[in-house]
């Protein structure tokens, strides 16, 4: 009889259920929270053989989802990488655990003139850099022949349908603070909402809000402006061989944001942790990382042994006089409903 | 008298908007593009690349695990309370009816918060069970309401006549209810192994070091990876979910 086959199916999947967890082995586990495609390939796996531990590696898509899943009280993590910005809020809250440098000898590799210009946490107190980058616009030379590094250019109507923003708040927000020549993180009312109706003329132009879908647009021509992260703007030049994508860093100024590797409070296994981290920045692996995500991992031993053609590239070494126009993403502690407000207005203008 | 075009018309247009888009999906899936697109070539890159990657056969295992042991779980559950509700009617029934309906219609944003409130109060450190445990909440409820209409046109006569050739409640179990009953009990079983291989919000808010299932994992992998791997793995997904929704069908459909 049909159910009765249904039955024992249903029985074995329940035994199958229950028995899945034996037989486990008996190494030491990291478990690590990380962003998605973050790490070159195969990389965990030699950590493992390294160290004779098991890596349970999992990913978040934002900073808030990371916030959130450990304010929660999902203990367990050993190491974390949240942005710069969310370590200052994250270790204001208690949630993070000092670093004892002394057992991380590579973090001497990590490049001072990053910390200094860069980096939130200078003396890596709670975090250590993994990999900075930056936020601009790339558009097509074949469809935008005038183009200017600007961010004036979302204020073309000829153009208009064919350019998106990201879908991000700071980002959106702090591209006009920059052309109307404010800080990023102003806590000033007026500067705000003088930003907010600068995105709102603008939104008449471009095609939507679009965090993921933009580097499909750009590659198929459907976009010739969007605003993106190098690294990400940088794999779809190199997937599709295509000479006519450019990325610019406006005039203006842009974002620089900084992704850390950290130890949240509560971590199970700090000494497997503090290993990882340490292992993060040996050079050979900070190497494959450079060249697997296109971002700077600011490890001064790892740039001798990547390849001359991404260390050229000013697009992920950004040369200092053009960094010193960047500004880094900071947190806005209570003034952030100022923010939400204003982002608010803009999503429901018409 | 001519016949209208207009519920032909409706009915097309309706299921382009339906299928369209998996139309496109499972298209996009063959494309080479790294992030879809133009049309750049016909390929199984994306289904070997997903083929190669060790972490998204472990949120598909832990996904598996999951919804497997919460249906068969909540089959048992879901039966015994439907059974209750269809035989009795006091007024703690009526209590039990609305427990059981009520998990149709909380939304699963406060399911998972109250869930995640409770466990994080008596201290239950999160991990698998506590998922297991969050989806046999909900997937109670479907099999109880499926089963509950199957007992509609089930003959209680049927159960006094057996007794009355003296049979015991084991015999009646084995040679009526569980016949009679059993598609019923099946197809409310994979209505909730769908529904527990679908869920996010629960399971991201109740998910321990290590939980990661399939949507959680798909979710975290908009941001950055290539879109086409995704392309891929929901194409399988969608196959396999065809598949165990056409099979429920014919569990439903009565025999001739």
């Amino acid at each position: 009889m049909k159910f009765s086959r249904f039955f024992s199916f249903a029985g074995s999947a329940l035994l199958a259920g229950f028995f899945a967890g034996c037989g486990r082995d008996d190494r030491p586990v990291l478990h690590v929270y990380n962003w998605s495609d973050y790490i070159a390939d195969g990389l965990i796996a030699q950590f493992e053989e390294a160290f004779g531990c098991r890596v349970v590696y999992d990913t978040f898509e934002s900073n808030e989802a990371l916030y959130a899943k450990l304010q929660a009280g999902a203990a367990g993590y050993d190491v974390i990488f949240p942005s710069s910005y969310y370590v200052s809020l994250m270790a204001e809250q208690g949630m993070l655990q000092r670093l004892n440098h002394a057992n991380m000898p590579h973090l001497k590799h990590v490049d001072p003139a990053v910390l200094a210009a860069v980096s939130l946490d200078k003396e890596m107190t709670f975090s250590v850099p993994y990999m900075t980058g930056t936020t601009g616009i790339a558009y097509r030379k074949d469809r935008v022949p005038d183009f200017e590094a600007s961010w004036r250019v979302y204020g073309r109507s000829d153009l208009a349908g064919r350019m998106t923003f990201l879908d991000d708040m700071r980002e959106v927000l702090g591209a006009a603070l920059k052309t109307l020549g404010h800080s990023l993180n102003s806590t000033d009312p007026a500067e705000v909402n003088a930003a907010a109706d600068l995105v709102i003329e603008w939104k008449r132009n471009i095609a939507r809000f679009e965090t993921v879908g933009y580097k499909a647009g750009i590659a198929s021509g459907e976009f010739w402006v969007v605003q993106g992260y190098n690294g990400d703007v940088q794999m779809v030049i190199e997937d599709n061989e295509d000479e006519d994508i450019v990325y610019a860093l406006p005039e203006e100024g842009f974002a620089i944001w900084e992704d850390t590797m950290a130890i949240p409070a509560g971590a199970p296994n700090v000494e497997l942790a503090e290993q990882f981290i340490n292992w993060m920045h040996s050079p050979e692996v900070a190497a494959a990382n450079i060249e697997f995500n296109y971002y700077h991992c600011p490890n001064t031993a790892a740039y001798a042994l990547i390849s001359d053609e991404v260390r050229e590239d000013e697009m992920v070494f950004v040369p200092a006089e053009t960094l010193a126009r960047g500004e880094q993403i900071r947190d806005l502690g209570e003034h952030l409903s100022l923010y939400n407000r204003a982002w608010d207005r803009v999503k429901s203008a018409h | 008298m001519k016949l209208s075009r207009m519920p032909l018309l409706v009915s097309l247009l309706v299921l382009i908007f339906f299928y369209l888009p998996m139309g496109m999906l499972v298209l996009q899936s063959f494309n080479q593009a790294r992030f879809g697109g133009d049309w750049t070539g016909f390929s199984f890159r994306w289904y070997s690349e997903l083929w190669a990657r060790r972490d998204i056969h472990e949120a598909t295992w832990n996904t598996l695990r999951i919804a497997m042991t919460a249906t068969a779980i909540s089959m048992v559950l879901g039966s015994v309370a439907a059974w209750c509700l269809h035989r009795y009617s006091s007024r703690l029934q009526q209590l039990h009816r609305s427990l059981v309906y009520a998990p149709l219609v909380i939304p699963d944003i406060l399911m998972g918060i109250s869930l995640l409130l409770l466990f994080v109060h008596l201290n239950v450190p999160l991990s698998f069970n506590t998922i297991i445990v969050a989806h046999i909440t909900f997937c109670v409820s479907y099999v109880a309401l499926v089963l509950l209409g199957r007992l509609q046109d089930f003959d209680e006569s049927m159960i006094e006549a057996a007794r009355d050739l003296g049979a015991g409640w084991g015999t009646i179990l084995r040679r009526i209810l569980l016949p009679l009953l059993g598609p019923g009990l099946a197809a409310g079983g994979l209505l909730a192994f769908t529904l527990s291989i679908d869920d996010f919000v629960i399971t991201f808010l109740l998910a321990g070091p290590g939980d990661t299932t399939l949507p959680i994992k798909i979710f975290s992998m908009m941001r950055r990876s290539s879109p086409q791997i995704i392309n891929a793995l929901s194409v399988i997904f969608m196959s396999v979910t065809f598949a165990i929704v056409i099979l429920s069908q014919r569990l439903i459909r009565p025999k001739p």
